[in-house]
This record gives structure tokens, sequence and C-alpha cells, in this order.
């Protein structure tokens, strides 16, 4: 689908997500946010932007983690819903990388993390129409902050300037600390305890519905529960090979996962 | 701003076009990309010495421990706090916020007085003076000085309460919740002492009637962590949830059931399983339970249905699972976690009883000791209090305090209350937001936001064991304000109240060595944690109690509001970082949306989209209807915490508040103040 090889690599760093346990509460969306410098959308840029730009009216807001609620389109009483939080998937294959005029995204050796290098990025959006799974966002507005809220911004990430594409990086700052920390206490940079590098939205949540680790690594929770046969990953058929792998009991869940129609037989 | 960024790529990469197929154009572009990017006006990052601190993050009702991240000494951002045994290591949507709010637009920046339509700075002295002033001929005299607290586990309460018992005065209330109409069943008609708790780390089964823990009810975060610790996605789940309440809400979500049953029908289904659990052989120790057993045996399985509308097998279904369950606990409360009555958390007092898992938890010894139980003020009804007033039946105080609260906006049939607080003579509004409340106040008294202030939660409602936890001052104010106990202890001693104490630093310490925690450990964030277990000894009035029942009619449209953490709550308005966890289809632009299922919608005439009026209690608002197949036919769900007037650009104007047509009832029998699954009418626009 993405027209290119798959790269492997040692370290694969991957998400497992427990739709059965999530409660669709939001502190993730907010944890992101906070941890990579997201501006707040500020019903001010109105004024000079010219365009209705407000959260409350979510076109053009910035969410790298979005919390999607998800049903089994019944009627009342058979209704059901779920909740389905959605980083980027750090796909194997991306179809976002190969779009790329500028190379300003990348899947490299860094535990096989998609990178954007907003520096690079001319913001041409291509990669954006390649993601099918909305993990991209156009920063359409400069980031600023009410008066003052720009005074606590989170050291590890770097503030974007309009004009770029942005999406979950796997809080990629996080994971450099956690092999700084490890060369300074004697431990292996690549091969990092469970536990050593934690995304901000699995560590904020509340229901534990979101475990992080390295998928390759026997060692780590996520590796075997991405082999659990009620693990899998959304839109499986296109072949993108997402690192992140969605858990739960209920077939419709799995079913909506993969965008089955309603009388199609699942492969 | 001159040419901006996307013009200039536009121009660099135009110019070039026609060499497409070189690499020139490109890397000019990437060069010009670098360059556009060194936008002055781009924030720059602070670096420095990286530190956490813990602390309790009081912003949402229950409470999150939680380590305020900080860099060179300034805070930006919160993580959990593992070693607190309350919230084990987890946030809520509000307190994952928690430093931004340090510096949101909506703060207080000073102690200001009311000058025509407007405000004017005053200093700390002044207002003091002023206050000592206005006070000093009220002394003595009930009924004149009066407050309303918002904070239901803080120490600061006994400061409050003792100071205006000094006063002479017996007008203290709390904003209504879940906890104030359990206070009200067990300690005021039961005759309990103590408070109810919930061991939900011991359940095997966990029934919700109502109650939405997973959202609204008690320690949310500690309700997730005790769910998700018996649910491992490796081996077998340990737990079942069983939701009972109108809408598959966020705990539905999860759970392993939702029974649907209606809001106002949710005291019949509880009687239901009472009599089930009878008829089974179960009984309980409480007084007067058999009259209590010969009044649920009207509550069979066919008059629960015509009253809750859940059918009999269901009914059935979920008494077995109580009876064969090991630990089952049942936990009763409403949707918004308000309204409640009498009847509905009897019967919840009396399932548990009879299961065998009521728990008691035993208060903690006060600090101040001229200050009146916490247990008899949670009593009190606040909402039928100010009725009074509004009414002209009982007099408007002279000074009305309001502390941690937003009663403006977030009571039920909010105009009225309104109106009844601007018949008090001063107001005083002790907030660290220009809320509802504080925009209508006389006198605008800053509270230091929780990470800024020393302050602590005393067995928060919901919990299983007797905790304790300490808030302190992790990072210097931002503004000018002052803690509210320290204020209120300055101005005692000019009115020559003595509470035993000069400031409330000391007045915590004493609480601390009471209680026999280590000061040290809870500064450090820990929490106490006690096994003590209180009297479970009261009676059941079914005098009182059958005359409540028979009030229910299980009807016609009824209104259910939910509460929902990340919009924010009645005294937090939507934080901006919250903004794009509102669903498009709860508010969109400036329009907030109501759910119904589709039947209900076509007996409405509505259809998705429709603009509607709803209107119940003399009030209306306007919204647009969301068709959401979660919701029971015959009820209308509709999301609380939209609707501002005061606050920021943020929150402000955006939907309506669905507080101000929560109409209110006296519940026969109790004559308590009631409005969970109240009548509404829905008409086209
Ligand atoms: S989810 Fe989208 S943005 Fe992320 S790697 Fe895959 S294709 Fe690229
Ligand atoms: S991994 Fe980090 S960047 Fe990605 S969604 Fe979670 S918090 Fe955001
Ligand atoms: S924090 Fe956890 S429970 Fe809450 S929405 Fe995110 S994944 Fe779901």
């Amino acid at each position: 689908m993405s027209g290119h090889a798959t790269k492997e690599f040692k370290v694969r760093w991957g998400m497992v997500i427990d739709v059965d346990k999530c409660t669709g509460c939001g502190a993730c969306m907010v944890a992101c946010q906070v941890e990579n410098n997201i501006a707040p959308a500020t019903p001010e840029m109105d004024a000079w932007a010219g365009v209705t730009h407000d959260a409350s009216n979510k076109l053009r807001t910035l969410t790298w983690m979005l919390v999607y609620e998800i049903n089994n389109k019944k009627a009342f009483p058979e209704y059901e819903a779920a909740y389905m939080p959605r980083p980027c998937m750090q796909c194997a294959s991306p179809a976002c990388v190969p779009v790329c005029p500028v190379v300003a995204t990348d899947k490299n050796e860094e535990g096989g993390i998609v990178s954007q290098v907003y520096p690079r990025c001319i913001g041409c959006r291509y990669c954006m129409a390649a993601c099918p799974y909305h993990a991209r966002y156009f920063n359409w507005f400069d980031p600023t902050w009410p008066t003052g809220m720009d005074k606590g911004l989170s050291p590890s990430t770097s503030v974007r300037p309009r004009g770029v594409v942005e999406k979950c990086n796997f809080c990629h700052t996080r994971f450099q600390q956690a092999k700084d920390k490890a060369r300074q206490d004697g431990g292996d940079p690549n091969n990092l305890p469970d536990g050593a590098y934690v995304t901000a939205c699995a560590e904020v949540c509340p229901t534990g519905a979101i475990v992080f680790g390295d998928l390759n690594n026997p060692e780590h929770k996520v590796h075997a529960l991405a082999h659990s046969k009620y693990a899998f990953r959304l839109l499986e058929k296109l072949g993108l090979g997402p690192q992140v792998y969605y858990y739960s009991k209920r077939e419709w869940v799995h079913r909506l996962g993969d965008n089955y129609l309603p009388n199609e037989k699942k492969a | 701003m001159g040419l901006d960024r996307r013009a200039f790529i536009k121009f660099v990469v135009g110019g070039a076009a026609g060499t497409l197929f070189t690499p020139i154009p490109w890397k000019l572009a990437d060069d010009a990309s670098i360059w556009s990017q060194n936008w002055s006006w781009i924030p720059r990052l602070k670096y420095g010495a990286l530190t956490a601190d813990a602390t309790y993050s009081k912003l949402c009702p229950a409470g999150c421990a939680v380590k305020v991240k900080k860099v060179a000494g300034i805070a930006y951002g919160v993580e959990g706090n593992s070693a607190n045994e309350l919230s084990k290591g987890g946030v809520c949507p509000l307190c994952a916020t928690g430093s931004q709010m340090l510096r949101s637009p909506s703060r207080v920046a000073g102690p200001m007085k009311k000058d025509g339509d407007k405000f004017k700075p005053i200093s700390w002295d002044e207002a003091e003076a002023l206050l000592a002033e206005k006070l000093k001929g009220l002394k003595g005299q009930d009924g004149k000085v009066a407050a309303i607290s918002g904070d239901l586990s803080g120490t600061a309460n006994e400061v409050l309460s003792g100071f205006l018992a000094g006063l002479g005065s017996k007008s203290y209330f709390y904003m209504p919740a879940d906890q104030t109409a359990m206070a009200k069943t067990w300690n005021g008609v039961m005759g309990g002492s103590g408070q109810i708790g919930y061991d939900l780390e011991e359940a095997d089964l966990i029934l919700c009637i109502g109650a939405d823990i997973m959202d609204a009810f008690g320690p949310v975060v500690r309700n997730q962590k005790a769910f998700a610790a018996k649910r491992p996605m490796e081996g077998d789940k340990a737990l079942t949830l069983v939701y009972a309440g109108p809408v598959r809400n966020r705990t539905a979500a999860v759970a392993d059931k939702w029974v649907a049953v209606r809001p106002d029908g949710a005291a019949a289904f509880a009687m239901g399983l009472v009599n089930l659990l009878a008829k089974s052989g179960k009984s309980a120790s409480l007084g007067g339970f058999s009259e209590f057993a010969d009044l649920a045996a009207k509550f069979g399985p066919e008059a629960v249905e015509k009253l809750a509308g859940v059918n009999a097998e269901a009914l059935k279904d979920v008494a077995k699972a109580l009876f064969t369950a090991k630990n089952p606990v049942v936990v009763v409360g409403t949707e918004p976690g308000q309204g409640a009555g009498v009847a509905l958390n009897a019967a919840g007092v009396a399932l548990n009883a009879m299961l065998g898992s009521l728990t008691v938890l035993p208060e903690f010894p006060k600090a101040v000791a001229s200050a009146p139980d916490r247990a008899g003020l949670l009593a009190k009804d606040l909402v039928g209090w100010l009725n009074a007033v509004d009414a002209g039946k009982a007099p408007a105080p002279e000074v009305l305090f309001v502390y941690e609260a937003n009663p403006a906006y977030a009571l039920p049939q909010a105009a009225n209350m309104a109106k009844a607080l601007r018949k008090a003579g001063t107001l005083v509004a002790f907030s660290t937001f220009m809320d509802e409340t504080a925009a209508l106040a006389d006198l605008v008294l800053p509270a230091p936001h929780p990470f800024e202030r020393l302050d602590d939660a005393q067995n928060p409602y919901g919990l299983g064991k007797a905790t304790y936890a300490l808030a302190t001052a992790v990072v210097a104010p931002e503004k000018d304000c002052k803690g509210t106990p320290d204020f209120i202890l300055g101005l005692s001693g000019k009115l020559g109240v003595d509470l035993g104490f000069g400031a409330f630093e000391d007045v915590l310490k004493a609480k601390v060595s009471a209680i026999g925690a280590d000061w040290d450990a809870l500064a450090g964030g820990a929490a106490y944690v006690s096994d003590k277990k209180g009297s479970a000894q009261a009676s059941l009035d079914a005098g009182a109690l059958s005359k409540a029942l028979a009030g229910i009619k299980g009807e016609g449209l009824v209104l259910v509001a939910q509460a929902h953490l990340n919009i924010g709550t009645g005294k937090l308005a939507t934080p901006p970082h919250n903004l794009p966890t509102i669903r498009d289809t709860e508010l969109y632009g400036k329009d907030v949306f109501v759910q119904m299922c589709s039947a209900t919608a076509k007996s409405l005439g509505v259809s998705e989209g429709s603009k509607v009026k709803l209107a119940a209690g003399g009030a209306d608002i306007s919204a647009r209807v969301s068709l959401y197949e979660g919701v029971m036919p015959g009820v209308v769900a509709a999301p609380l915490g939209l609707g501002r007037t005061a606050w920021d650009p943020y929150t402000k104007g955006k939907g309506d508040n669905v507080s101000k047509i929560l109409a209110v009832s006296a519940e026969p029998g109790t004559g308590f103040s009631v409005w969970a699954g109240s009548a509404v009418s829905v008409a086209k626009m």
C-alpha cells in the first residue's frame, strides 16, 4: 500500500491500548498537549486570521492524541459504545513517509518511531492526505498561549511555528531522556527495561488502558499483549503495520477496527 | 507579522516551478522552511533544573495526588504520584492541566470590591477592615451571617464554620452532592454516625445504581484504578461491573452489563432488589428492617418495570448476581453527582447491609474544637434554604461568604438561586477564578490555586477506608491571593472570636497530630489510610420512606444531566486545554447538544441537529438534538458545565447552562430538595 518496503528495527516501541478499559476521560489528550507544548486554540486568533477558529469547532485544532467514540451501530437497547484513543500508529511501512517531497518525515532507527522534522517541513500536507489514520495535523496558526500561560512551557519539546505538519512522536524526548539516564546509571541505552521510557499519555491514564513498551522485547509487557488473540490493529488490511495495537474482547470492536462492512466476512 | 510563512514558501516553490525535475526547488524550499521558522514571536523554551514536587490537587472534586513538574522553579506540568494510595499515579483530565491553570486568563489578580458595575482593586487590609466593621454589629444574631462551601473535604471548613459559630450563626451549608444526600440519609434520617464508604478494592461485583463512578461519582481516579486493578489484560478478570442508569455513560462503556433504569425510578429499582434479596433470605441488622422489608415487598418485578422501565428478567438477573457474588458492593448516586433523595440512598444502605458490605468510615477528630460536626453540616439542605430566602420565607443574610463554590452557576434552578444570592447584603466570594458567583459578588477575595496553598482532604466521599491527604504549596503564588482560612483567622481575631489558632498551618498540624499521622510523610505526598471502621448502627424509617417512594411516577419525559469531568465542574469551567476533548455531539460552535434515542426523537417530532427548547421549573435553555441510542426512551440527556457567563473567552457563551432547568421539588416524607430525573418538555424551535 505504502509502496515501499517495511523497515525492521531491533527495538520497536509500541502501544497496546485496552479499549475495554478506556473510559474516554480525555486525560491522555490533555497530558499530550501539555507535554508537547500544543497551544490551546485561542479564540483571539480569529481577529487576524479571519477564520473561525476555536476548539469548540474542531476543524483546525491540534490533538496529536484523539479519543474516538465508536459504537456497534445498533438501536437501544442493544446499543454499545467504546472509546478508542488514537496516537500516531508509527507504521512499519508508513504511508506518510514516501510522499514527503523534502524528507521531513522518516521512519528511523529510533525504535521505529516515525519522526517529523519541523524545520524541514514545508507544509505541503501530502503526508496528511496519505495517512489513513488522520494522525497528522496541520498547524494553521501561530502557537499563542493566553497571556502568561506561555510562561509554563514544557522544556522538552520545541514550539512549532504555524505552517508545518505535526504529529505524535511517542514523546520522543522522553526516549532521549531515558537513554541518557541509562547511560548515566551504567545501563544499556539500547535495551531499556520495561517502564524506563513511558509516554505522557500512558503515564497519566487512570485506568492503565495504554500500555507502552518495546514490542520486540519479551521482557516488556506489550510484547505478549500484542500477541494476544484479543489484540488487533486498525485497518490491518491496508498493510501499513501499525506499532499501536488495540485490545478488546468485543467482536464488533474488532470488526470496526478494520472497517469491515456489515456483511463482509472477516479475513 | 509581514509576509507569512506559507506565502513565502509558495513564492519560493512557485518561482522554481518548471524545474521540478531537478532537486533544486526542493532544496530551496527546504532552506526556506528552515529560515522561515525563526520568527521572533514563537515562544522560546526555558531551561534549567527539572524538579517534581508532590502535592494534592483540589482542582477536581475528589482530588488527585500529583507531582508538579517544574523547570527552573516554574511549574509546567503534572504527573501522577504513584506513592499516594488515593489516586495511585493516575490523573484526571482537570488536574492534568493544573499547571496551565496557574496562569488561566480567568484568575483573579487580587482582592476587589464592587464599584457600580465594575470592580476596583483594594488591599487585603482594607478588605479585612471592611468586613470586620460589617460583622461587628451582626455578632450573636443567628441567620445574619451565612456561608456556602464547595469544598466537601477540607479542614478549612472547620475554620469557616467555627468562625460562623463564634458569631452565633448556624447558617453554614455545603454545595449539594451525592455526599450531602447520603449524609442527610445516613446521619440525618437514619441517625447513623460516621460516613458511608465503598470498598471497591475488595469487591468482586460492583453494581452502580445511577452513580457514574468513572466520571462523576466520588474519587473518580481511585474508582478507575480499583476497576483496572482487577481487570488485567493478561489474565482473568476478578471483578464484574454492572451499571444501572438511564444513559450508557462512561461507567457503562466499560461495564459488563448496562441495565437501563429511568433516573426517576432508581429508588424503585433498588427497592426491587431489596425485595428479591429479602425473599431469598437476606436480612440486615438495621433498626426497623422488617417494616422496611414489608415496604420493599410492594416493589415486585412488575411494579419496578412500571416505575423504572426495567423488565422483570433484567431485575432478577441483577439480584441473582448480587446474591451469588462473594463481595458485592452497591454504589448509589446520580448521573450528575447531585439531586438524589433519601429514598434511593436508604435503599442503597439497606442493600449493602443485606449483602454484608455496608462500610462506615469514622470521622477524623476535629482540629477546631468550636466548629460544628461535619456530618451534621453535610446533611443540611442548601437548595431548600435558598429557595426559602428567594420566597421571602427565610431572612436573607446580611453577609454571605462563598468558599470554593459557584452557586450562582452550579445549583439547580440556577437563575433563581442567583437571585436569592443577590439578596444577601454583602456577598463575599473566596475564589481563585472569576466565576459567575464572583462576578455577582460585592467582594472578591482571591484564594490561591491549589498548587500555591496549604490544604487537605479528609475522607473524600466514596472511598472504602478513612483517608487523609495533605496539599502543600509547591509553587509561589502568581497573584495577590491569600489562603481563605488564614484570612478568616485574621478576621476572627479582630472580632474577638477565638478559634484557638492564629495560622492555618497550625490548624493542619493539630489535625494531623490528632489523627496520629506523620506530617512529613503527608507533606511528601503519601496519604494516611486508616483501617478503623465506624459504627454501622442506624435505623430505617419506613414511614418516611414509604411516602418518598409513593411519589415515583415512572412516566413522562425526564431530564438527566450528565457531569463530565473533562468539561469541568460547577466550580471550574473548561480549562483551555480541555476544549478539544469535548465532542462535536456535545458542543459545536455555540450550540450545546442534548442526546436522545431515535424512538424518543420520533415521538417528539425532532431529528438529528434540530434546534429545540428544553423547559422545566419555569426556566428554559436552547440546544440541538444529537441522536444517541445509548439513552433509554423517555429520557433526554444533557451535559453540565457549559453556558458560562463569566470566566474567559474559552468558555464564555458556549452552549447553555443545563443547571437552569433542573427543577427542584421537596421529597415527600423527608422534605429534602431533590431534582434527579425531573420532568422536562422539549419543543422544536
Ligand atoms: S499513522 Fe499516519 S502519520 Fe503515523 S506513521 Fe502511520 S501513516 Fe504516518
Ligand atoms: S505518545 Fe506522547 S506524543 Fe504521542 S499521543 Fe501520547 S503523549 Fe502524545
Ligand atoms: S486517559 Fe486512558 S481512560 Fe482516559 S481517555 Fe485516555 S486512554 Fe482512555
